[in-house]
């Protein structure tokens, strides 16, 4: 059983697929945190096209809503983190925390050529995370 | 007071000074690209960055904000070199250091906001453009060896960063790249070939220009721009540096900050400049948090040109454009495309037109005051479209009244509506309405009036607390017509 589980979530398709797998194994009492990493060249672009009206956290959170609205339809207790940092190391790092059972994460999907210029968040989670590592495709 | 020095300059000293080292081999290349695209010896940029840096370390408002000599400034200030010489610029210089310090004792800070997205957006684009058309007469039709040391260049500065970080690539590049021009020699130019680098400090001195109204019509427009562009740049990044280290910061104490950086800079041989997103992301990205980082910068530069002045007037241009190609790639905002997709019509409007205006005048400041302008227009435009629906069932009309009630959008609505009614019950309905000013009550007195004197019972429904207020205090219309 795995009462803290820790969900690297950027917004995307594939990590929408990622929480939805975690419902598969979720039990009641666990805690899932939805850890989204902002990269240094992110808050670049958050901040230039960042609304007037709303703060930067509000619409990071909006970027996530899908995968809150599911965790709260489907009875899963969950809080968000948001971390500066490259993701890579970030997400590695706050695995590593202590504070978590298990890592659940989605893949890009990128091509081979894109995995060797950008690199694999998943590949490297999965080689450094000391705790058990999902990788949803 | 004590509590914040300590916080600001001594936590973490070992990642704020290795940071600061890092972002201080950054920006020579940088500085000595900025100076050449001035049009000015590279020692002008390079004084200009290491006292900015220094200066602001001590008087920002940003801790870890790096501030030096930038391409927003050097751009603007070409013309003024072209024609009237270096002296003009520092005294440029010092006049837009003492436009900034007065802005931010105003705390324009706040005037920020009023500078819309799409204007920003426009701004670091055509702030990116400009960079690179900058570089096309240092890489195009000047030898089959330019071109390779170009092509190289962008090779290194791409992909050495996905394997190897911690030095930053663009030095890779110059170090790589000039030990093989010595070894083998190419048909290219070097630095040295568009100035010279002293190998010393910064002296005091005063611009060598006369001091005359006339010298002062020369240098005004352009000082007024540089602090202009100097101030969106600058709190655009002290912006972005809040968000990437979970921060918040004071922007007027950074304007005026600003402003005593680059008097100071003036004063010592430099030209102005600002802060930098890219050198401040490295920065951040380094570890940094404090203002040793800066200042570290700032030091660790000065002393390796001291050390280094005569290898550095060898390295060939080529390997400086490669690195400002890099830098107009960075700076670009390529999430604008995709803006353009989503964005109102008038919002892509004002950002094209942003960068229109900065291309055509090659001035970053006359393109942002005309995008506030357009999009302020836009903005009155939109919001003086007032809609009134009118229904009607036997004996009574109903009026639906949508939109901002003021000066400007008076005429849309009583054009709207049909005064030629008789004997009939009148309903205007404000629940989706507001009423701003005297225009507005008094276009709804008119509009009543009218309607009573052809005999008909007017009523108005749902106006919201401020609509009442305003009603109450300057309206003609009886207790019994309010509803």
């Amino acid at each position: 059983m795995y009462n803290s589980i820790l969900l690297a979530a950027d917004g995307s398709e594939n990590s929408f697929r990622a929480a939805q797998e975690i419902r598969k194994f979720y039990n009641k009492g666990a805690k899932v945190t939805i850890l989204n990493v902002i990269g240094y060249s992110d808050s670049k672009s958050d901040v230039l096209h960042g609304s007037n009206s709303k703060s930067l956290e509000r619409e990071r959170l909006e970027k996530i809503s899908d995968i809150t609205d599911f965790f709260e339809e489907s009875g899963i207790t969950y809080e968000t983190a948001f971390e500066h940092g490259e993701p890579k190391e970030t997400v590695v790092r706050v695995a590593n925390s202590g504070e978590y059972d298990v890592v659940v994460l989605g893949t890009r999907g990128l091509n081979s050529l894109q995995e060797m210029v950008l690199g694999s968040v998943s590949h490297k989670v999965a080689k450094r995370a000391n705790i058990p590592v999902m990788i949803v495709k | 007071m004590i509590e914040t020095f300590k916080k600001e300059w001594l936590t973490d000293p070992k990642t704020n000074i290795l940071a600061g080292i890092v972002v201080a081999l950054a920006l020579i290349p940088e500085a000595i690209a900025f100076s050449i695209i001035a049009g000015v010896d590279p020692m002008v940029g390079l004084y200009a960055s290491f006292i900015i840096a220094v200066s602001i370390s001590i008087l920002g408002g940003r801790p870890a904000m790096i501030s030096a000599a930038t391409g927003a400034i050097a751009l603007l200030v070409t013309p003024l070199v072209r024609e009237y010489g270096v002296e003009y610029l520092l005294a440029a210089t010092l006049l837009m250091g003492l436009i900034q310090l007065i802005l931010g004792i105003l705390k324009v800070g706040k005037l920020m906001k009023f500078i819309p997205k799409s204007v920003m957006l426009g701004f670091v684009n055509a702030l990116a453009i400009m960079i690179f058309m900058s570089q096309i007469e240092h890489i195009f039709g000047i030898s089959i060896s330019t071109y390779l040391y170009v092509g190289v260049t962008l090779l290194i500065v791409y992909v050495v960063p996905r394997f190897f970080k911690a030095v930053p690539a663009p030095l890779i590049a110059i170090v790589v790249l000039t030990a093989i021009y010595l070894y083998m020699g190419a048909d290219v130019r070097t630095v040295g070939d568009l100035g010279a680098i002293e190998r010393s400090l910064p002296n005091f001195i005063i611009p060598d220009v006369p001091y005359t109204l006339e010298t002062l019509r020369i240098i005004l427009p352009f000082s007024i721009s540089m602090a202009i562009v100097g101030l969106v740049e600058s709190l655009l990044t002290a912006k972005i540096v809040d968000d990437a280290t979970d921060s918040y910061s004071s922007k007027n104490r950074e304007s005026r900050g600003q402003g005593v950086s680059n008097v100071i800079a003036g004063f010592f041989g430099g030209m102005g400049g600002c802060a930098m997103i890219g050198q401040s992301i490295i920065n951040v990205r380094s570890g940094a948090t404090t203002r040793l980082s800066t200042f570290t910068a700032g030091m660790v530069l000065i002393f390796l040109i001291i050390v280094l002045g005569d290898l550095v007037v060898q390295v060939p241009m080529p390997i400086l454009a490669g690195i400002m190609v890099m830098v107009s790639i960075g700076t670009f905002d390529w999430g604008s495309f995709k803006y353009m997709t989503k964005a109102p019509r008038t919002d892509v409007v004002v950002m094209v037109v942003t960068v229109s205006i900065v291309l055509m005048t090659h001035n970053l400041a006359i393109g942002v005051v005309a995008g506030v302008i357009l999009s302020a227009l836009f903005f009155a435009t939109k919001i003086s479209n007032v809609e009134v629906d009118r229904t009607e069932s036997g004996n009574e009309v109903k009026y639906r009244i949508d939109g901002q009630i003021f000066f400007a959008s008076v005429d849309t609505m009583m054009n709207q509506i049909d005064l030629d009614d008789e004997d009939r019950m009148i309903e205007l309905d404000f629940t989706n309405a507001h009423i701003w000013d005297d225009s507005g009550v008094d276009a709804i007195d008119t509009m009543i009036t009218k309607m009573r004197r052809k005999n008909n019972q007017v009523y108005i429904r749902n106006l919201n607390k401020d609509s009442r207020k305003i009603i109450n205090e300057l309206s003609m219309i009886n207790k019994e017509e309010l509803v």
